[in-house]
């Protein structure tokens, strides 16, 4: 079920009500919730319900597991993650790694025949594979100090909102919401309708658009446009992933609200990030903080010296790149991710005079915000390429001198609104909430109303589903 | 919920009956189609959809819209003999003769030939191109439309215009009409050649005059095959030729029985048409046997997309080659392919090895 359809929107209210009427009896409101979890996911294709039901009831075992077990709770973890990632690598990378394994063969000679079909790729699998790593790992380190409950542990990992794109939620912090039953007069209501109405523009109208009059075509067919198109198409990629990932989780965080709970923010506009470092607290931040918490860290993060921390830095990103899609591009993504954020450390060591004045004026902040943006724009590059060749086709396309035939006045507008947006002041929004609260329910709800069939109204005639779905 | 329910009806009930016919036949359908049918005419005499309808309109003039056909009705001038502006422009241009030769009457063939040529084109007059539209759903819009233009990007007697678009298909004319959205995304461009790719979207049941036709009933197949005759007229209309690429062999065992009955209605429908074919891409991303295969023989070369439904880039790359080989002949090539209905395409397993060699890959072999 995708967010901006009409089916979830029936879905939604249905869900809402119900679940509102059953928040006295706290058993029934979360058994409700985790059959309206997996209505959720069964309506996509209801074959892999028990893939996520038996991932979920293995981690929760497992957590248990750990919880009780005195002498060696490694022993559970290690086999917890390990049955998890296997998982992930057989719908995953089974393909891919096959795929290379062959190329490699046959440089040695004939490779052997394999007739193999992937699998179908689990809608979110990536996304419900870490929450259940998460459990085990949050009870591994003592983060989850009650007792975990089958029935919490199940709807932790399939809870609807985030199931299928994230943001990926901490058990530690999830599981302590379920534990309490939910209050009604503690929602905050109007922020959870502007992030939904906010998150729908993203996705249906800036990213949208962006995706089919500008990007699409131009890293289809990169030889046939000038370098002011490639150009606008770069950017225009970088706003649409934006728009449309931070547009989903926007939308889930405010469903999630609406339900009583609250999911940690996902994205705080990445594109005003100064330097690598800040922009990974900005982008994805629950991916970017649970590859920190339980992969950088755990090899060892900064402690182990220079060396050994730009080292870590690179596996880290690496596997962030391969985790976002089986292919190549993607590596090269995570490693120049990697490589921005050792070169950065490198800079940050140089304590030379002159630079440290540059570092403290004004105008170096916003040469660093624009450097920042054209080396992630390069990384965006290879993310949407389908190959190398189209990804270097683009970057060959920058140079060839013409004009800008994609640039028509509503892509434009919604360029700068995807881009230019970030820079808007938080305050905006909380004004904005604050003014609403003082206006009567109905006339919030019409106004909700009102926003969404402006929505309907300004996007385009089909909706394509999020780019995150196929990580 | 109350506010916002009640203004989401009164603005969105034209939009919310456009919803429910839009949605796949079911339990669901039956039920919503008349339920919202019921409100919009409810709400009708308040003239919401007057704001609605001024509002799209206004909004294809500044360009912000992407419904080619309602694009092309408003800006149509309101005072001539052929389209108007109420939105019957493009239903007008698309109004081609549909001759009982297309094979809109003829028995639908039990199986479809593997191996299939393409009747060979002269080559491209000096300082002229020939102009390729490239048609029909996702198996074209996925894969091979990319491929196609990139490589026809490198061939300045090629021009090539994009009249495809992803969810679409001729089972559901309600929810997108191509019979309307062809001639208006053509606008016009005066297609040479015409490459159709189609039909992944119509393994599903439609309803005819509030008859409910389940997917390949008999009564499905005469509507399908007609609304395919319709469709290969249309764009065919003006001396086009038409090469019908089949659906190749699909991943899920169901849904490739689908396709393949999609295959024989299209295949019944295009073999008769004098100016058409259909052409099977089973041998250059099919295996020996005809049936699905995920990887080149080698298994190093992907040829379908991880849905396993629509062509990868290097599958779709094994027919360009072969496509664009035709649609440019060398001028000594087509001299030499002399023997009728053959055209000088390479062998798929040429094909395989050329495309891997120009991504800088070893050849798939065997």
């Amino acid at each position: 079920m995708l967010f901006p359809t009409v089916e979830y929107a029936l879905f939604f209210l249905l869900v809402l009500a119900v679940a509102w009427s059953l928040a006295r009896f706290p058993a029934w409101h979360k058994g409700f919730l985790l059959v309206a979890s997996y209505v959720f996911y069964g309506f996509w294709n209801w074959t892999y319900l028990p893939l996520l039901f038996g991932i979920s009831v293995f981690s929760a075992l497992i957590a248990q597991r750990i919880q009780k077990s005195e002498r060696d709770p490694r022993r559970w973890l290690t086999l917890g993650v390990a049955v998890c990632l296997a998982v992930l690598a057989f719908y995953k990378y089974m393909g891919f790694f096959l795929e290379n394994l062959l190329v490699v063969w046959g440089r040695f000679g004939p490779p052997p025949r394999i007739g193999y079909h992937s699998p179908v790729l689990p809608l979110g699998v990536s996304f419900f594979v870490f929450h259940a790593i998460s459990l085990m790992g949050d009870c591994y380190r003592g983060k989850v100090k009650e007792p975990v409950r089958m029935g919490d542990a199940l709807l932790y990992v399939a809870f609807f909102p985030q199931l299928i794109a994230g943001p990926i939620l901490r058990a530690s912090r999830f599981l302590p919401q379920l534990a309490k039953p939910r209050d009604p007069r503690r929602i905050r209501v109007d922020r959870g309708l502007l992030l939904i109405a906010g998150g729908l523009f993203k996705k249906v109208i800036i990213s949208n658009m962006l995706a089919t009059r500008l990007v699409e075509p131009v890293f289809a067919v990169p030889q046939s446009y000038s370098g002011a198109d490639v150009l606008l198409a770069v950017y225009g990629y970088a706003a649409q992933i934006y728009c449309d990932f931070s547009g989903y989780t926007d939308i889930a965080i405010g469903c999630a609200l609406l339900l009583g709970y609250r999911f940690p923010a996902n994205f705080r506009a990445p594109y005003t990030a100064t330097d690598p470092q800040d922009f990974w607290r900005r982008w994805h931040i629950s991916l970017s903080t649970w590859l920190r918490d339980y992969l950088y860290f755990p090899l060892g993060g900064s402690r182990l010296g220079s060396l050994r921390t730009y080292v870590n830095l690179m596996l880290t990103m690496l596997l962030g790149g391969l985790w976002h899609g089986a292919g190549w591009t993607f590596v090269v993504w995570g490693g120049l991710q990697g490589g921005y954020l050792v070169t950065h450390r490198l800079w940050s060591r140089v304590k030379w005079s002159p630079v440290l004045w540059l570092r403290r004026t004004q105008a170096w902040v916003w040469v660093s915000r624009l450097l920042l943006f054209h080396a992630v724009c390069v990384g965006w590059v290879f993310f949407r390429a389908s190959s190398f060749g189209i990804a270097f086709q683009v970057f060959e396309r920058l140079a060839v001198p013409g004009w800008a035939t994609l640039a028509t006045g509503p892509v434009v507008l919604v360029l700068i609104l995807g881009l230019a947006g970030q820079y808007a002041p938080s305050r905006w929004r909380n004004s904005v909430e604050v003014e609403m609260g003082r206006w009567p329910t109905l006339a919030r709800g019409a106004a909700f109303a009102g926003a969404i069939t402006a929505i309907e109204v300004l996007g385009p005639t089909g909706v394509a589903p999020f780019i995150y779905f196929q990580f | 919920m109350a506010g916002f329910a009640a203004v989401c009806v009164l603005l969105e009930s034209e939009g919310l009956a456009s919803w429910a016919n839009h949605l796949e036949i079911g339990r669901l359908r039956t039920v919503a189609v008349p339920a919202t049918a019921a409100v919009a005419r409810a709400l009708h005499p308040l003239g919401v959809f007057q704001l609605r309808d001024g509002t799209l309109d206004n909004l294809a003039r500044v360009g912000w819209s992407d419904d080619a056909a309602r694009v092309a009705a408003v800006n149509a001038p309101a005072n001539h003999d052929g389209p108007v502006a109420d939105g019957s422009t493009a239903k007008t241009l698309a109004k081609a003769p549909t001759p009982a030769t297309l094979g809109a009457n003829t028995p639908v063939v039990r199986d479809v030939p593997r191996v299939t040529s393409l009747t060979p084109l002269p080559p491209v007059e000096a300082g002229k191109t020939r102009v390729v539209a490239l048609a029909g759903d996702s198996m074209m819009a996925v894969g091979l439309s990319s491929e196609l233009m990139r490589e026809a990007a490198n061939d300045p007697r090629l021009r090539i215009v994009k009249a495809f678009r992803s969810g679409t298909g001729l089972a559901r004319p309600e929810v997108f009409d191509w019979m309307t959205e062809y001639p208006a995304m053509l606008g016009a461009e005066k297609p040479d050649v015409v490459l159709v790719a189609i039909g992944a979207n119509d393994g599903q049941g439609f309803v005819v005059d509030g008859k409910v036709l389940a997917f390949g009933s008999e009564g499905w197949s005469k509507v399908y095959q007609q609304r395919v005759a319709d469709y290969l007229a249309m764009v065919g209309a003006g001396g086009a030729r038409v090469v019908w690429v089949g659906l190749p062999p699909m991943r899920s065992a169901s849904y490739d029985d689908k396709m393949a009955a999609i295959n024989k209605v299209a295949y019944t429908v295009v073999s008769q048409s004098p100016r058409a074919v259909w052409w099977n891409p089973v041998s250059y991303v099919g295996d020996e046997a005809g049936r699905y295969r995920e990887y080149s023989a080698t298994g190093n070369v992907r040829l379908r997309q991880a849905d396993g439904v629509h062509l990868s880039d290097e599958g779709a790359g094994l027919l360009t080659g072969a496509l664009l080989k035709w649609l440019d002949p060398p001028a000594a090539a087509s001299v030499v392919a002399a023997t009728p209905g053959t055209a000088p395409v390479p062998t798929p397993a040429v094909a395989v090895a050329h495309k891997a060699k120009k991504r800088g890959r070893r050849p798939a072999r065997g």
